[in-house]
């Protein structure tokens, strides 16, 4: 009895705490914007007026949005099928690519430390990095060495056709290594063995690519997929910082929390950000279900 | 976080069903900005404090650390103020963005009590008149004058700033510089290679083919990276042509007003020095590169306003000699005369309602509306102020001479508009489509064509706050 | 008979070994190309922005891949004194160091009771903790401003804790990292055997004993693992202080950085602006490659849990 009673105050003990924080500072503000979004609130009055699905409808008809929503698609296609194309690559260079086919080629060590370098730095200040690198004269990294060469200077930030390519690019130049690293932890779990026996088989690099590698990896790619997806959905520092007029030039590289957070605080109009809000919840969550429900759930048993 | 873990689909879809449960008992805390105990009542009032400042309520100020810095604030302003009330703390505080700082201070019901809410991250002035955040300021306008009991302010300042500092019929915003726009160059420059001020537009374009063949420098060029810089010097052009009810009417949102005739004119004029005028690489710089490639002698001409040649006053080599011109006739039969300029009162200071001390912020405004304090200002960061006659007798710089020179010239055609600060999201589409006019991408009419359909859209917009002018 | 097999087997091998290298020497150096590559690719933006900081303006402006004259250190001097460089950090450091630690005790003590004990409701705080992970934060964050600011209105602790202050902010961080956290650690204290655990029980040692002396130790690597993993994405956290922290002196890293920025384009120090990216992207740099396997590890084996 006594320490039924200890237990149980241990456990409160425990729990209290983190529970607290989490329901104050997570879960209730969650709650909270969804009714918002049923308001004309405007973020500064005491009593926002109740206008129901007002917001919504507003939305379906905002052009900008829509473009935002359009270039989050677009990444969350690109994005996670770039990065992962090329990050298995690298990581089967490295970890099985050398000649003896069953090690990485020399100096594997180096690039996988190296690769990860764009990880450990915050995305605002990859943002700021890369609208210096991306200056549209002579002083900038790229343009410098292209008007050199007698080329015109490629307006990587500045022409609305370009734009979006250089925030997808900025945003593969961070992800990439990551991945690198994630599938060689991968490929390290299997077991020697497996590319031996295949090799003994005559299996080319390219067929023991296709044919050991990636089943194996399957598991690992997928998560990696998930992970990239939100990635693409949740974008906002690259935008906001690195672009001009925050998501332009001529909104051709906004996103949806970009929008979001232009209508909330630059138009002050928090009830139709809220809305915005509560349609990225959507497209969100929407997404994670529909990536588990395709995940299929067996794995390669070795 | 950078990255979000997998979780199983049960997981997720139990989660999903049980958090608004969960949330429906969290410690619900509502959007409801909690009045605060600001208006706390006055000190009694006098002549010489017209509206009663305590004698020990801090006073927080916000400047805008732009183009003029923030040195007139704390080596002019304040010292003045400080003056006549030792026993108030000033607290002083600047900001490049505005917007950023400042704005959620007003959600949360603890705005400061004096803001010079000027640059390109400036708050809406729109959202705060419509929600009531700002002081009515009409009592500044009664009152005596800092130098002298008899004068009221209202006598002392340029009538236009009462006209745009005025939302809802009540004077909120006081327009502290006379911003006056117009095109810039290097006097020394034009002089050197005797080029000289274009009257006409076929002037202008002629002058454009002469620097560029001359092959010294790019001939023209804006902060491409803010194309409301050249969208400045298009309106100013449309009303040239057309009159100044061509601005009202954008203004007011009226039908067809961004498809008027004046404004197709306008828009394809600029058009064709986009297409065959600008510096390369123009559309990617901001306003800081362009101007500093000007000081450089890369580039002969940029639109711009009287606050340049202090901005620029690191990089701007000692015999540069700014100058300023207006835009030229067009037509031959613009209603309006050469030397019409766009002025408008600008470092637009205002003083929240909800602030904890609104009486000392007014009275800070009041002190700087003092012939000292606006001169020691002019002198400071070489521009106009709106009180007038303050820069008599003042040493003027090249540019704020030039532009002094033009404000003096154009008399009473002085034209201006307001849509910009009362529909941000007007503006936002007007940047977009004029960077696009500029690079190619649009032609003038698919520019004003897309521009009315926004104006348009405002206007049906029924959560929109309107403005009438 | 035996060794005739195995010996057979051993020469067939290394035949084939022989006969792959012939046909892969090609691709061997082409896969260094595309190494080298991307080394290129990930480094040069880096050098570059080290190289500009010790430029002065005119070189910065002009041709972008000249050497500087002189080495302008005075560019650092500025960044760490004008741009506030030097508070910026101390801030993070600050909020980072209570963060990452307060998340991993409170995140820890949670999973760990989630993980091992049995009771009413269980599944359900776990859930609640673990769906966190699927939710967009930009949703929440003007509710959470106006959440932060009453916090701010509560009596005695209120003005340490509301908008703009530090102790507010690492409750937030602490709050928004609990999901991973708790999700993490609780399938890793899932993992550990629980004979120890229980025989320490039964000698009479307090639940809490058995947590702190026992279990916590036990769980190293994954505590490891996942304070990395809070370190690195608190340190790196840009939206949330862009929302709570409005005031100068108290902003973080990646807002003095962002806003640097757009104050160069006022102030014209682009010197200092490469100078301040220098100074952040050096120390991350140098501490990931001391922690180099750590981290990466951490990191990836938080990915895969």
């Amino acid at each position: 009895m006594y320490n039924a009673h200890r237990r149980s105050l241990f456990l409160f003990a425990f729990l209290a705490a983190p529970v607290t924080l989490y329901l104050v500072y997570v879960i209730s503000p969650y709650v909270q914007a969804f009714y918002i979004a049923m308001t004309d609130w405007r973020g500064v009055s005491a009593t926002p007026g109740f206008v129901g699905l007002d917001n919504f409808v507003r939305l379906f008809a905002d052009g900008i949005f829509w473009k935002a929503v359009t270039h989050n698609l677009a990444l969350l296609v690109l994005l996670p099928l770039l990065t992962i194309v090329i990050a298995l690559f690298f990581a089967f260079l490295l970890n099985v690519g050398n000649g003896r086919g069953v090690g990485g080629v020399a100096g594997s060590k180096f690039y996988r430390v190296v690769f990860f370098f764009p990880h450990v730095l915050a995305v605002a200040v990859v943002a700021v990095l890369f609208q210096q690198v991306f200056r549209p004269d002579g002083s900038g990294m790229l343009n410098g060495p292209l008007m050199a060469l007698g080329a015109r200077p490629v307006g990587f930030l500045s022409d609305p056709d370009v734009a979006f390519w250089s925030v997808l690019g900025v945003m593969l130049w961070q992800a990439v290594g990551f991945y690198v690293v994630l599938f060689s932890a991968g490929l390290a779990s299997i077991p020697r063995d497996m590319f031996e026996a295949a090799q003994i088989d005559g299996a080319g690099r390219v067929s023991l690519f296709v044919r050991v590698t990636l089943p194996l990896l399957w598991d690992t790619v997928q998560v990696a997929w998930v992970y990239l997806g939100i990635l693409a959905l949740d974008v906002f520092a690259i935008v906001w910082v690195m672009t001009d007029q925050h998501g332009g030039p001529d909104f051709s590289t906004t996103v949806m929390a970009a929008e979001i957070y232009r209508n909330a605080f630059h138009y002050f109009r928090f009830g139709y950000a809220s809305a915005l809000g509560v349609v990225m919840f959507f497209f969100t969550i929407g997404f994670t279900i529909l990536s588990l429900r395709l995940s299929r759930r067996e794995r390669i048993e070795y | 976080m950078p990255h979000t873990p997998r979780i199983t689909r049960r997981d997720l879809l139990r989660a999903a069903a049980l958090a608004p449960v969960a949330g429906a008992l969290a410690a619900c805390a509502t959007p409801a900005a909690k009045p605060t105990a600001s208006s706390a009542a006055p000190a009694a009032t006098s002549a010489a404090n017209p509206f009663g400042v305590a004698a020990d309520k801090p006073l927080e100020v916000w400047i805008f650390d732009g183009g003029f810095g923030q040195d007139y604030a704390k080596n002019i302003h304040q010292p003045l103020f400080k003056a006549k009330y030792p026993g108030v703390e000033i607290k002083h505080n600047s900001t490049k963005e505005i917007t950023k700082v400042l704005q959620p201070r007003f959600a949360g019901g603890n705005p400061p009590d004096v803001i010079d809410n000027s640059g390109a991250n400036a708050m809406d002035f729109g959202a705060l008149a419509q929600d009531g955040q700002l002081q009515d300021l009409t009592p500044l306008l009664d009152a005596p004058s800092w130098d002298d009991p008899a004068t009221k302010i209202r006598d002392i300042i340029d009538p236009a700033v009462v006209e745009l500092g005025t939302y809802d019929g009540k004077f909120s915003v006081l327009g502290y510089v006379n911003y006056i726009f117009g095109i810039w160059y290097s006097q020394k420059v034009f002089r050197d290679n005797g080029w000289e001020v274009p009257k006409t537009w076929d002037e202008f374009l002629t002058l454009n083919d002469t620097i560029k063949k001359s092959g010294k420098m790019a001939s023209f060029t804006y902060a491409g990276k803010h194309p409301q810089y050249l969208y400045e010097p298009l309106l100013t052009m449309a009303a040239k042509i057309g009159g100044n009810e061509v601005l009202v009417n954008l203004d007011n949102l009226e039908d067809g007003a961004w498809t008027a005739e004046p404004m197709k004119a306008a828009a394809a004029a600029w058009a064709e020095i986009g297409a065959k005028y600008l510096m390369e690489g123009t559309a990617g710089l901001d306003h800081v590169q362009t101007q500093t490639a000007q000081n450089k002698y890369k580039v002969a001409m940029l639109p711009s306003g009287s606050w340049l040649e202090n901005e620029q006053k690191s990089t701007t080599p000692d015999d540069f000699e700014y100058g300023m011109f207006p835009l030229p006739d067009v037509t031959g039969s613009d209603k309006l005369p050469y030397g019409t300029l766009h002025t408008t009162p600008g470092e637009n200071f205002i003083v929240p309602s909800k602030g904890a001390n609104p009486q000392a912020g007014m009275e800070y405004l009041r002190a700087m509306l003092s012939k000292k304090a606006a001169g020691d200002f002019s002198e400071l960061v070489k521009t106009v102020s709106v009180v007038k006659g303050a820069g008599e007798g003042r040493q003027l710089s090249p540019g704020a001479a030039s532009a002094s020179k033009a404000v003096t010239d154009a008399g009473a055609n002085t034209v201006t508009y307001r849509w910009q600060t009362w529909y941000a999201q007007l503006k936002d589409e007007a940047m977009a489509a004029t960077g696009q006019l500029m690079s190619g991408g649009l032609t003038p009419d698919k520019y004003l064509e897309r521009l009315q359909k926004k104006a348009d859209e405002i206007k049906n917009d029924s959560s929109i706050k309107k403005f009438k002018r | 008979m035996t060794t005739t097999t195995s010996w057979t087997v051993a020469n067939s091998r290394r035949l084939a070994r022989r006969e792959r290298r012939r046909r892969l020497g090609p691709m061997a150096a082409l896969s260094h190309v595309a190494l080298l590559l991307w080394t290129v690719l990930t480094v040069v933006p880096i050098l570059w922005t080290f190289l500009a900081s010790v430029k002065s303006e005119d070189e910065i402006f002009g041709d972008a891949w000249s050497l500087p004259a002189t080495l302008q250190w005075d560019n650092f001097a500025r960044a760490w004194e004008q741009a506030h460089i030097g508070q910026y950090m101390l801030n993070s450091v600050v909020v980072v160091g209570f963060g990452t630690f307060g998340t991993m005790l409170l995140g820890s003590m949670a999973a760990y009771v989630l993980a091992r004990y049995e009771f009413r409701g269980n599944r359900a705080v776990y859930l609640l903790f673990v769906s966190g992970l699927a939710f967009p934060v930009y949703l929440a964050l003007t509710p959470l401003f106006f959440v932060v600011q009453n916090m701010g209105n509560v009596p005695l602790v209120g003005p340490f804790i509301g908008l703009n202050t530090h102790a507010g902010l690492v409750l937030v961080y602490i709050a928004y990292s609990m999901p991973f956290t708790v999700f993490f650690l609780a399938a890793f204290f899932r993992t550990l055997p629980q004979a120890v655990a229980e025989a320490a029980l039964v000698d009479g040692a307090s639940h809490t004993r058995v947590f702190f002396q026992i279990m916590l130790p036990m769980a190293r690597p994954g505590m490891v693992s996942i304070t990395i993993f809070n370190v690195l994405g608190q340190w790196n956290q840009y939206q949330l202080p862009l929302v709570l922290l409005q005031e100068r002196d108290k902003w973080v890293l990646t807002q003095g950085i962002a806003d640097i920025s757009t104050a160069a384009g006022y102030d014209q120090d682009w010197a200092a602006l490469f100078a301040a990216l220098t100074l952040a992207i050096l120390p991350m740099l140098v501490v990931y490659t001391v922690f180099q396997r750590q981290i990466q590890s951490g990191l990836t084996a938080g990915a895969l849990k």
